[in-house]
């Protein structure tokens, strides 16, 4: 009679659980059943008046029974739980595709990435960072570099004057003369970027302002194939490592023999193309051995010193590099063309 | 220097070379091919005449042909528009099949009448129109009654069977300005022999000409006297290789002058014999007064100026330009021709000075041959008796005060090859510079090179290894990367912290900018923050607007804000980094232009920029550079002037130095630029103490195990206090205890600012390092703390 009791309660409450969808309702259902004072807590009451063997028997069941019902309890629970945590997920989904919070990365004009890649490139073979006036006398612009006044190479590179001794430095080479002066006749392995200034109209290709990278290496036995080899590793570093470089015969007064340098075209890789013009080369860069003269007046022996020189067009290799059709634009700060350049390696 | 190809091959065979290796052998020994091109160009060519010409029946221009094309070709029909055809005209051909620089012809049927071919004018072959007459671009050309009919070598017969190199000539090497030095340096590159002509000069009298110099301008003179001269035009080879050469052929002594100086590189000048005073042309370079040249022109000359002068009146300004005085025209009978050598930078000067650049300035300029006047002469001499019927030429004379010294350079095949990076042979030397004409001794090891006296820019063993390499290519060089003591390499510190702060200002979003140094003199000062040192100004500026070199950055930023803003930009953070240069110093400067709204999700979540923005960037250069609070300050902004607002902007002081000054734009500077209703806030800094500033190393502070505790208080102070003055106080009362205090909210709005105050909101931060603080302790100091702000303050605390 009893043990069907117990059945009936479970077989109500298991019912009663199966039908339940809240959380709050759960609660009730354990409150009703398996609280002290619940129906089936209250059959406990009736073990006094059992035999010790059906004490033992109706208890078990009565304990199975709390068991069964608790465990379905905790079963929906967690089923409630597991539906309302998904609900309360969905609810709060979000648009992932909107932008996220973040400092957006500044673009970087492609003149400085192209500048401090450069450094990066040379700083790795060693050599220092130098710097010098912008404002710069004759004498070292010029004359310190076998560039005597009246010179025809003078009308190669029209000058800003500020007076008939100072002016706005037309190369970065003023500052091979310096290095060398401040050296006292001790090896040199340095390069200069800088800005340089010209009395050309600004057009597409040409600018009053410009800048180079000046390379100055001097010791004893240096030769023009330690250029060739500094300035083959260059290219390769800056524009990839299938680039050759092949060297022309060329003309500056501070450098004897002078080159100017070519590098494969990296748009067709030297097949010939609209970028080099359908001749697999574009040139890049102009250098040399130092001149013996520009050795001699800044405190060097010729006889036991040599040296190597070179200068690259900044502007030359952002545009080449990026594909960049006009010198203004670099000077322009569009922040539509400057955001391009967000990339920094 | 354009070269004509044609003309070449007078002096080296080098027809079996295509002008692809030609342009390729000289670019690599270092001249280069600038522009090669064929003066006319076209296939299928043959020369015929019209033997009828009547109407198209069906036009009002077109004419239907019938042309004889000899032999071969026969007669054929052709439809034709030139105004000028006409029957018994010998014409130019082009037949069926033809390809000519722009079209191809082909058989074809013009308004129902069939045309086989094109009569041509020499546009259509690609003569330039610069050496046509109006005439000939209008029409077809007319060949001369002689014209063979059935001639297929057509450009041949014109002489347009011609290429031109346009050799760029760079500076070391003058003597490529002449076609003789050009045979010689292609016979060197190709190994081919190459047979320069040598004139004997034959004189028939003795001039009484007397010739001399008084200046060491010009350290060489040499007349020669023709008579009996007749001017008419130039024979068809003189002008068809002057047009080659780009030049015009004007009459047969002006040609005989261009002729010369072209094949030799050295200028030469002509007087009318008749038209001096006295028998004497002498330099000088004292002479001060007016001068009126050939172009009719008046001209001031001035000392420095070298004029060939008789009876000390000048009567050519020497190598530049003649006086109208003796020039020479139709009616000249006897002529004095002048070889000299000037001084190429008075040259420069004088014809740079008064705007006169010709070739013959350009060749003085770059330095001529000073030894080679009396062939040029002969040279010159020999023209006028061929083309000019000159009776009579006497004796050379000559002035020189220089003695030609032969000039040899010695060197070893060892040095050579040590500076070169090559292992020639003493064999591969020796024919290089043979080749180059150089004449080669050998003594022992030694090589004992002698240069030819047209080549002005060899003087030493640096000269020798490049006419090696530059012939025997450098593909020879051994490439090896240098092998040196190794150095330290890399930034100093000074360079890594310039990066260190563009790269800090790049990750916060800021775009990095590139400007012009040279700027308006009138705009120099226009937005200078921070000093007002003496700008450099251009003595030659090429414009108004690039005229002086700028103190500061911000004015150009601002510019190329201004720039972006007329783009719809709404987002313009731009900085740069430069170095300045005034008369009094040089520093390095860091300006920033925030202008517009910072976006930091998209249109989500955008903000104006405002003084704090530019604020905080600045704390965190401090902080990146490790420099400590104690070690700068901001103060209120002092400058007058309508840059900056008064209200919003602050200087920066770093170690009591006036380093920089920054705040939102002043309205009416931001009319000045244009910028609309933006916000703009802007900073001009002079980063040279930051970069060399000491700064010491970090060391760990121990942290506190004792637990922390924060307490709000809410005040109400007057509008003017500031806050920063607010947290010292705090701090100070703070008994130690206090290790941080924060402003969390600002309120200006009304009621408060009824009553002139602001309602400021900040939290301390209470610790201790030794014990964990108790209620009692805190509240003793926060008492002490409240005391003192109402003190000191006036402030009212609030719930």
């Amino acid at each position: 009679m009893e043990n069907l009791k117990v059945k009936e309660i479970v077989d109500r409450a298991l019912e009663e659980i199966s039908k339940a969808d809240k959380g709050d309702v759960i609660n009730a259902i354990r409150n009703n059943y398996l609280a002290k004072k619940s129906e089936l807590m209250g059959l406990m009451s009736l073990l006094g008046s059992m035999s010790p063997e059906e004490r033992k028997d109706f208890g078990k069941l009565v304990n199975d029974a709390k068991a069964r019902i608790s465990e379905a309890l905790n079963k929906k629970q967690q089923e409630i739980a597991n539906i309302e945590l998904s609900k309360q997920l969905e609810s709060e989904k979000i648009d992932i595709s909107l932008p996220g919070k973040k400092v957006e990365l500044g673009g970087k004009n492609p003149f400085y990435i192209i500048q401090d890649e450069m450094i990066e490139i040379f700083t790795g073979m060693g050599f220092s960072v130098a710097s010098g006036p912008e404002v710069e006398s004759d004498l070292f612009n010029f004359e310190l570099l076998n560039i005597p006044k009246d010179h025809p190479a003078r009308d190669m590179q029209d000058t800003f004057y500020i007076d008939n001794n100072t002016l706005l430095r037309t190369h970065t080479s003023p500052v091979q003369a310096h290095t060398m002066q401040e050296a006292k006749g001790q090896p040199v392995k340095i390069i200069c970027p800088g800005k340089t200034y010209r009395r050309d109209n600004d057009d597409a290709f040409h600018s009053h302002q410009f800048a180079q990278v000046e390379g100055l290496l001097i010791d004893k036995d240096i030769n023009i194939g330690h250029l060739k080899a500094l300035l083959s590793l260059f290219a390769k570093k800056m524009f990839g490592e299938k680039r050759e470089i092949r060297l022309r015969s060329s003309y500056f007064p501070f450098t004897e023999p002078s080159v100017e340098v070519d590098i494969s075209c990296f748009n067709c890789g030297g097949k010939g193309c609209s970028m080099c013009k359908g001749t697999g080369w574009i040139e890049i860069l102009g250098g040399g051995m130092v001149h013996p003269n520009v050795l001699k007046m800044n405190g060097y022996d010729p006889e036991v010193y040599s040296g190597l020189a070179f200068g690259i067009g900044i502007e030359r290799v952002a545009m080449l590099r990026y594909g960049i059709d006009d010198i203004r634009k670099l000077y322009t700060n569009d922040v539509r063309f400057l955001r391009q350049f967000e990339k920094k390696a | 220097m354009l070269v004509s190809v044609k003309k070449l091959n007078e002096y080296v065979d080098i027809k079996d070379i295509s002008v692809e290796s030609l342009t390729k052998g000289l670019t690599f020994a270092g001249v280069e091919v600038e522009e090669c091109v064929t003066l006319a160009s076209g296939t299928n060519l043959v020369i015929g005449e019209i033997i009828s010409c009547v109407n198209h029946p069906d036009s009002d221009h077109l004419h239907v042909l019938n042309v004889n094309l000899g032999e071969k070709y026969g007669v054929n029909q052709i439809v034709c528009g030139a105004p000028n055809a006409r029957t018994g005209l010998k014409v130019i051909v082009a037949r069926p099949g033809a390809k000519l620089p722009q079209i191809e012809i082909k058989p074809s049927v013009i308004r129902g009448v069939e045309s086989n071919g094109m009569c041509c004018s020499l546009l259509e072959l690609g003569v330039d129109s610069k050496y046509l007459s109006e005439y000939q671009t209008k029409g077809i050309e007319e060949l001369p009654n002689d014209a063979p009919v059935g001639e297929e070598d057509v450009l041949g017969y014109l002489g347009l069977d011609d290429t031109i190199l346009n050799l760029n000539v760079l500076a070391n090497r003058p003597d490529l300005l002449s076609i003789y030095n050009v045979a010689r340096e292609v016979g060197a590159i190709f190994a081919r022999p190459v047979s320069i002509p040598t004139f004997e000069h034959k004189a028939d009298f003795k001039t009484e000409l007397k010739v001399g110099s008084e200046t060491p301008s010009c350290s060489q003179f040499s007349g020669c006297e023709i008579r009996g001269i007749v001017t008419k035009p130039s024979p068809k080879y003189i002008s068809e290789f002057l047009m080659a050469e780009g030049v015009r052929s004007i009459n047969n002594i002006v040609d005989i002058g261009n002729y010369v100086m072209l094949l030799t590189g050295q200028p030469l000048h002509m007087y009318d014999a008749d038209k001096l005073a006295k028998k004497e042309l002498i330099a000088k370079s004292n002479y001060q007064g007016g001068f009126v040249a050939l172009d009719e022109n008046n001209y001031d000359l001035i000392e420095g100026d070298i004029v060939i002068t008789t009876d000390n009146k000048p009567m050519c300004l020497g190598g530049v330009m003649g006086s109208l005085e003796c020039a020479v025209d139709e009616s000249t009978k006897n002529i004095y021709i002048e070889a000299a050598s000037f001084d190429g930078a008075s040259i420069r000067h004088t014809s740079t000075r008064l705007g006169l650049v010709s070739e013959s300035s350009q060749r003085f300029v770059k330095g001529t041959n000073h030894f080679q006047s009396e062939q040029v002469i002969a040279l010159a001499s020999k023209l006028c008796r061929e083309l000019c019927e000159a009776t009579a030429v006497s004796d050379i004379v000559t002035y020189q005060s220089e003695e030609y010294k032969e000039q040899v350079v010695e060197t070893t095949i060892n040095k050579i090859n040590a500076r070169l990076a090559t292992s020639f042979t003493k064999e591969q030397i020796v024919d290089v510079l043979t080749r180059l004409q150089f004449v080669v001794k050998e003594e022992g090891d030694k090589l004992l090179v002698k240069v030819p006296s047209f080549r002005l820019d060899i003087s030493g063993n640096a000269d020798i290894s490049e006419e090696v390499i530059r012939l025997l290519g450098y593909d020879n060089v051994d490439m090896k990367l240098p092998v040196l003591p190794t150095t330290v390499g890399g930034l100093t510190l000074k360079q890594n912290r310039q990066k260190l702060i563009r790269d800090y200002l790049l990750s916060s979003g800021l775009c990095e900018a590139l400007t012009y140094s040279l700027v308006n003199k009138n705009e120099v000062n226009c937005f200078n923050l921070l000093h007002n040192e003496e700008a450099y100004q251009l003595l030659n500026p090429l414009m108004e607007d690039r005229e002086m070199f700028r103190t500061h950055i911000l004015h150009s930023l601002l510019e190329s804000v201004s720039y972006n803003v007329a783009r719809q930009a709404k987002n313009i953070p731009l900085f740069e980094v430069s170095e300045m240069i005034s008369k009094k110093s040089q520093t390095t400067h860091l300006a920033i232009a925030l202008c517009g709204v910072n976006s930091k999700q998209g249109l989500l979540k955008e903000e104006p920029y405002d003084f704090y923005h530019m604020k905080g960037l600045v704390e965190n250069l401090f902080s990146l550079l490790g420099v400590e609070n104690s070690r700068y300050r901001f103060d209120v902004n002092k400058l007058q002037g309508e840059l900056l607002h008064p209200g919003r902007s602050a200087e920066i002081y770093f170690q009591n130095q006036l380093i920089g000054r920054f705040g939102e734009l002043h309205p009416r500077a931001k009319d000045r630029y244009e910028l609309g209703k933006n916000a703009v806030v802007v900073l001009e800094m002079n980063i040279s103490p930051l970069l060399e500033a000491k700064v010491s190393q970090i060391k760990m502070a121990e942290i506190s195990k004792y637990p922390s505790v924060s307490r709000d208080l809410a005040l109400l102070i007057d509008v003017n206090i500031n806050s920063g003055d607010v947290i010292k106080m705090v701090k100070m009362s703070g008994k130690g205890i206090v290790t941080n205090v924060e402003v969390f909210d600002v309120y200006y709005g009304a009621p408060v600012s009824l009553l002139g105050k602001k309602s400021l909101a900040i939290r301390i931060t209470y610790a201790s390092k030794d014990h964990t603080l108790q209620e009692k302790e805190i509240t003793l100091v926060e008492d002490q703390i409240k005391f003192d702000l109402a003190k000191n303050f006036k402030a009212e605390l609030r719930g």
